[in-house]
């Protein structure tokens, strides 16, 4: 069915005698296991095998010298696509090895069936990977925010009291989670609530991906739980807002690709009198307006103004990187009928059921009946990742799609 | 107890400012630089102890500096103007400046800018009457690695940080100071600007915890700055280019502005305003 683009040399000789094929008794599946995969995965590998075509015919484009300045380009193109003709390379030979295996399957020596049994499930298992796994992740293009950490702000939503209370498990929740990790969080500011809980909450997090994978905790996390405060033993149903940035450096205020100095006013909260000498009571916060846009960010934890105005500036940028990823996904869905999509932060996305002792995702359907594991940071990642791999998933369709 | 201890701190300083001081209580215990326990540092905060004494810091600009009574504690309009004057001017190593910090405090004033500015490019100096000031300067370039000057040529590539007990207001000065030589490019202060009549007003956690010398600038507040006027008139005390950047007290701008313009030797000044909107920095250029 797909051409063999280059000769290939088997690396390992055949380990078994050819035999003669007993006639085919057992059931059909082996022999079919190949086809079943080849036409789930017929697009991709439709696309994979005409990027091989073209990567060949730059190949053979290449002058003899290799005097051109073209030459330099495409020897770079080259080589970037080199681990897709090596995948593409393995894929091929499994798949000839495959064709091999099943003739030995029905094999008259029981010794040679067992060794080729064995060999049949390996295969199996290294064709599926290739084609869920190896493949996909060469195709797509790498993440061009993988090097990023995150910015998380959390806003306590309806729920009142309870509402800033499980804003307090949640804070706690990633800060556990960010621990396993290995990645370094940091709570910029947050507002307690007199009545014990918080009312809102940045927290920093740095690390390499840390923002590819919290980037789906955006939305609306929803908590059903009976409040420690309720007397009655009423289950309570409060939300919680979870906005996740990427985190931008630090910078002290200067002009970058995001926004100019004179786009943004920069104020001082509160009134001081004469100031200087005359006072020495500590008033750090200031508040910066993105005149453009309209963002405001306000800071008052650190206790000098020099620190809070560097905080703020990079909340600001981290919202303004934000908005330039989310307005290039819609630009991009808008040209090519994406499916990806750009979060909605006002949709539910997930449920916290402590009567149930479960989390649901509902924009997955994932379910875990482990409640206390994910609220401990424990089994967090669990849900990260299937929601990290339908993303992985649904930016490839579209790679199918627009191919 | 801890409920107790902030509604405590609540009821003196206002929930808000409480709020916020509770935190950096806390901080300052959990990083240990505090060797108080809260209980402590609430008490002392009730009675009126500016905090910045009881946690014994203050961040300014990028650095965290030690703070201790009765030198004054550096504030935020000095913090504001001085990173504005290190953007303003750029010295570069090639031509390396020297600067007098005039009543240096802390130091924050020449630490900063020796932080901010390129190496090798500024050599700074502080002078004030008081042994605790020079002291707490002394220990607060240790602490942002800004060495004394030297002769050594390492030295001479990176900015450095010196300091002399001297009474600027001495006919002496600057000749008893051996170790201050003119001329300079840049002079800076923040000398004591409080008026005879608003010195009896001030809150008490400055009146009873910060230096009065470090505040009273004379019966009208403008004695430092005369004095600075007639320092900066005489010859050979600055380069033919330099500059003076003077803070000053609310109200004060214009007639400092107009003192240093008499001197005959500074030809354009400019003010600049602290960001709650009061003059604040006389800069003048000769
Ligand atoms: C307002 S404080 C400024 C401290 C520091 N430069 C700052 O900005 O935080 C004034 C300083 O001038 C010093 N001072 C007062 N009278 C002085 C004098 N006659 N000669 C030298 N220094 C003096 C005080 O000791 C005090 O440290």
């Amino acid at each position: 069915m797909f051409r063999l683009l280059r000769p290939f040399v088997h690396r390992h000789p055949p380990l078994y005698r050819r035999a003669h094929v007993v006639a085919a008794n057992g059931n059909q599946a082996p022999a079919n296991t190949l086809q079943n995969i080849e036409k789930e995965h017929e697009r991709l590998l439709r696309v994979v095998e005409r990027r091989i075509t073209e990567r060949q015919s730059m190949y053979s484009q290449l002058t003899d010298q290799m005097s051109t300045p073209d030459d330099i380009a495409k020897l770079r193109q080259l080589k970037e696509s080199e681990p897709l003709q090596n995948a593409w390379d393995d894929w091929l030979k499994a798949r000839e090895a495959f064709n091999e295996t099943i003739e030995l399957l029905t094999d008259s020596d029981p010794s040679m069936r067992a060794l080729a049994t064995e060999e049949y499930t390996t295969l199996t298992e290294q064709l599926n990977k290739s084609v869920t796994e190896t493949l996909p992740q060469l195709l797509v293009p790498p993440s061009e925010t993988a090097h990023l950490g995150a910015l998380m702000e959390l806003k306590s939503g309806v729920g009142g009291s309870e509402s800033s209370l499980f804003l307090a498990d949640m804070l706690r929740m990633y800060q556990r989670l960010a621990n396993a990790s290995r990645w370094k969080a940091q709570v910029v500011t947050q507002n307690d609530l007199e009545t014990g809980g918080i009312k809102d909450a940045i927290m920093e997090i740095k690390g390499e991906g840390v923002y590819d994978s919290l980037r789906w905790e955006s939305g609306v996390h929803r908590v059903q739980r009976v409040p420690a405060t309720e007397a009655s033993g009423r289950v309570h149903t409060s939300t919680v807002a979870v906005v996740v940035l990427p985190l931008m450096e630090e910078t002290d205020g200067k002009n970058d690709d995001l926004f100019s100095m004179d786009e943004v006013k920069v104020e001082v909260m509160r009134a001081r009198g004469a100031g200087g000498q005359h006072v020495n009571k500590t008033e750090s916060a200031v508040r910066l307006t993105h005149i453009p846009s309209g963002i405001t960010v306000s800071m008052q934890d650190e206790r000098s103004q020099h620190q809070n105005k560097r905080r703020a500036f990079q909340v600001l940028r981290s919202r303004l990187m934000d908005r330039k990823i989310m307005r290039e996904i819609e630009e991009r869905r808008a040209t090519r009928l994406n499916l990806v999509r750009t979060a909605d932060r006002s949709e539910k996305i997930r449920t916290y059921n402590y009567a149930q002792d479960r989390v649901t995702d509902h924009r997955i359907g994932l379910t875990l009946k482990n409640l206390t594991g994910i609220m401990e940071g424990d089994d967090l990642q669990e849900v990260l990742d299937a929601l990290k791999k339908n993303h992985d998933e649904e930016v490839m369709e579209d790679m199918l799609n627009s191919a | 107890m801890q409920h107790r201890l902030f509604a405590k701190l609540a009821a003196q300083l206002g929930r808000q400012q409480a709020s916020l001081e509770w935190k950096w209580m806390n901080d300052a215990i959990a990083s240990d630089t505090s060797k108080n326990s809260l209980q402590d540092i609430v008490r002392r905060r009730c009675l009126g102890e500016p905090l910045q004494y009881i946690l014994g810091t203050q961040p300014f600009g990028p650095l965290n500096l030690l703070v201790r009574p009765p030198v004054l504690i550096p504030r935020p309009e000095t913090e504001h103007w001085v990173i504005k004057l290190s953007e303003a001017i750029r010295p570069t190593a090639q031509s390396p400046f020297s600067l007098l910090d005039i009543g240096t405090g802390s130091g924050c004033i020449p630490l900063l800018l020796c932080h901010l500015w390129p190496q090798g490019s500024v050599h700074t100096h502080g002078v004030d009457i008081s042994p605790h000031a020079i002291r707490l300067a002394n220990d607060n370039a240790l602490l942002a690695g800004i060495p004394p000057p030297s002769d050594g040529d390492y030295l001479k590539r990176r900015n450095t940080f010196g300091t002399t007990p001297a009474n600027f207001l001495a006919p002496t000065f600057p000749e008893e100071a051996m170790q201050i030589k003119p001329p300079f490019h840049i002079i800076t202060s923040n000398p004591p600007y409080i008026p005879w009549k608003e010195f009896l007003e001030l809150p008490r956690s400055v009146s009873e915890y910060e230096d009065p010398k470090a505040l009273f600038g004379g019966p009208s507040g403008l004695e430092f700055y005369e004095a600075i006027a007639r320092f900066v008139g005489r010859k050979d005390m600055m380069t033919s280019d330099g500059v003076v950047a003077l803070e000053v007290g609310r109200g004060q701008a214009k007639a400092v502005e107009e003192l240093i313009r008499t001197t005959g030797r500074v030809h354009h000044t400019e003010i600049w305003t602290d960001p709650w909107g009061i003059e604040r920095t006389v800069i003048g250029r000769m």
